[in-house]
């Protein structure tokens, strides 16, 4: 038998999807190659997060064509993909510690068997050392900063193996500079062979490291290189509801389109 | 106190079964009952106290083995939560509160048709540690150490589906096996309670030793060592003041965790007042 290893690390056709009988995704296709930076741009309510929850099977799919991580089936390529969830999705006040964390990283490719060994503990504090985090381990999570419990989730994905690493809200919350040094990771880590895909619902610092957007409000607006996305014209359709502009009166207006 | 004092209970057989048995449980319930508190599942614990309640009833009734019928209503229970946080379109609570109310009326009113009745409302509600017979220690002492076992072999894959349930779900992990398992060793744990303190009191001994140790520290395995001291400490204290001042032993071993709780609480925020004011 041949594997048949595709060149994309996210491949979705036709794509419906959304929460109990409410449908958010009005049929999505979108392709990522592998080793992409690739940023999910929208406003709120506009399915990104449900987006990447299809896709790793936190929800389950009205219908679709096509649906496949890392060229294979989302039940086998989850095993090779990490999802750090949303700031407020996680319980920072556990009481877990910073190394615990990074160690989960082994555990979820374990399953039901295996005790944690050695090699995993030296993984985790390789990957820790990785990201700045040395003399961290046995911190509680929440003691940390915003930017660095991000990378405390990164270097669980790098301990987990992950090829794709897919995060909700990354940036939000943080300060622009912390922002650049989360971008700066990202690049290193596709030049490492990653693949990361983020959602993010306004145009941050993180937007101008990406090589691949999704204009996504429902409905696929644009997808592609940013320079064919982030025009003056797509960006108006896709946010004009929430951009107050100020005219040449001085009087505020907001579009409503 | 001398040691003639401190000793006298124990010449009772009754008494020291008392002590072993709620000792036992005390433990074994603040252990689990750390992910209770961190999960803030208290209020699934009292649903899962009141249908176990049900399931003695039925197991009186039938003249089958009450713990048996208990463990699987408390078990039953514990699997609905699961499904009712997955796919629920009621408030989840509204929803338990609905079920476990109606299961525990139901276990009233099937209760009420046997002789006994009023005397094994009285015990089931409100516990009865010192009727606790030897064969019921053993028991206790064989499912105490066989939910710490499973604890220990699994334990830091509860650690990751109460930390981090959807990070795990998305790598494939089985985090709903692993709820479930975790449910499932707290309905176990409360079944082996009620016996002593009872189907409204079992919820205490289940958070409130927890919850105290969570206010002296911020390690998970250290606060469920710190549980269990406090579980230990309230029930021999609880038992030894029940035993001298004739007070309900159940209701005593309570008192006295909710105390320790009260202690803790109030000299913390006495000195982290003093730490501000300088």
């Amino acid at each position: 038998m041949t594997v048949f290893q595709s060149g994309l690390a996210l491949e979705v056709r036709n794509l419906i999807a959304g929460y109990q009988d409410q449908v958010v995704l009005e049929g999505v296709s979108w392709q990522v190659p592998r080793g992409s930076l690739a940023a999910i741009i929208g406003p709120n309510g506009g399915g990104k997060s449900t987006l990447l929850k299809t896709a790793v099977g936190l929800l389950k799919p009205f219908s679709y064509d096509t649906l496949t991580l890392l060229g294979q089936s989302p039940k086998l390529g989850r095993k090779r993909t990490a999802y750090l969830p949303q700031r407020e999705e996680v319980d920072w006040d556990f009481p877990i510690t910073v190394l615990e964390v990074v160690l989960q990283g082994r555990l979820v490719r374990k399953g039901w068997r295996g005790r944690l060994c050695r090699e995993d503990y030296a993984a985790s504090r390789r990957a820790l050392e990785l990201f700045g985090l040395a003399g961290l381990e046995a911190s509680q999570i929440g003691a940390l900063s915003g930017g660095q419990r991000q990378r405390v989730f990164l270097a669980r994905a790098v301990v987990q193996e992950a090829d794709l690493i897919l995060l909700d809200e990354p940036a939000a919350g943080l300060d622009a500079q912390t922002q650049h040094e989360l971008a700066d990771l990202f690049v290193d880590l596709c030049r490492q062979g990653k693949t990361i895909i983020a959602a993010t619902h306004d145009l941050d610092c993180l937007t101008e490291c990406f090589d691949q957007v999704l204009a996504l409000n429902r409905r696929v607006l644009a997808a592609g290189e940013p320079s064919q996305v982030l025009t003056e014209a797509i960006l108006e359709e896709l946010f004009a509801r929430h951009f107050p502009k100020v005219g040449a009166g001085g009087e505020v207006m907001v579009h409503e389109s | 106190m001398n040691l003639e004092l401190i000793l006298e209970p124990f010449q009772y057989a009754f008494m020291v079964r008392a002590f072993v048995g709620v000792g036992l449980i005390a433990v074994v319930a603040a252990v689990i009952g750390t992910f209770v508190v961190l999960k803030g599942l208290a209020f699934m614990g009292d649903a899962i106290a009141h249908t176990a309640f049900t399931g003695i009833a039925l197991g009186l009734l039938l003249g089958i083995g009450i713990h048996l019928s208990a463990l699987f209503f408390a078990l039953l229970t514990a699997l609905g939560v699961v499904l009712l946080t997955r796919v629920s379109n009621v408030r989840n609570d509204t929803a338990l509160a609905i079920l476990f109310t109606g299961v525990f009326a139901l276990g009233i009113v099937l209760l009420s048709t046997s002789p006994g009745f009023v005397g094994d409302l009285n015990s089931l509600l409100l516990g009865s540690v010192l009727a606790m017979q030897s064969r019921e220690i053993a028991l206790i002492g064989g499912f105490a150490l066989l939910l710490l076992a499973v604890l220990v072999l699994f334990f830091s894959r509860f650690v990751l589906v109460s930390f981090d349930p959807i990070g795990a779900e998305a790598a494939g992990f089985p985090v709903v096996a692993f709820q479930s398992l975790l449910l499932a060793l707290i309905a176990v744990a409360i079944v082996i309670s009620i016996q002593a303190v009872g189907v409204i009191l079992v919820v205490a001994l289940l958070i409130t030793p927890p919850a105290t140790a969570g206010l002296l520290t911020k390690g998970l395995k250290l606060q469920m060592v710190l549980a269990a001291a406090f579980g230990l400490a309230s029930s021999v204290l609880g038992l030894y003041i029940s035993y001298f001042w004739g007070a309900p032993p159940g209701a005593t071993v309570v008192l006295v965790a909710t105390l320790f709780f009260a202690v803790v609480l109030v000299v913390q925020r006495l000195r982290r007042g003093s730490r501000l004011a300088c």
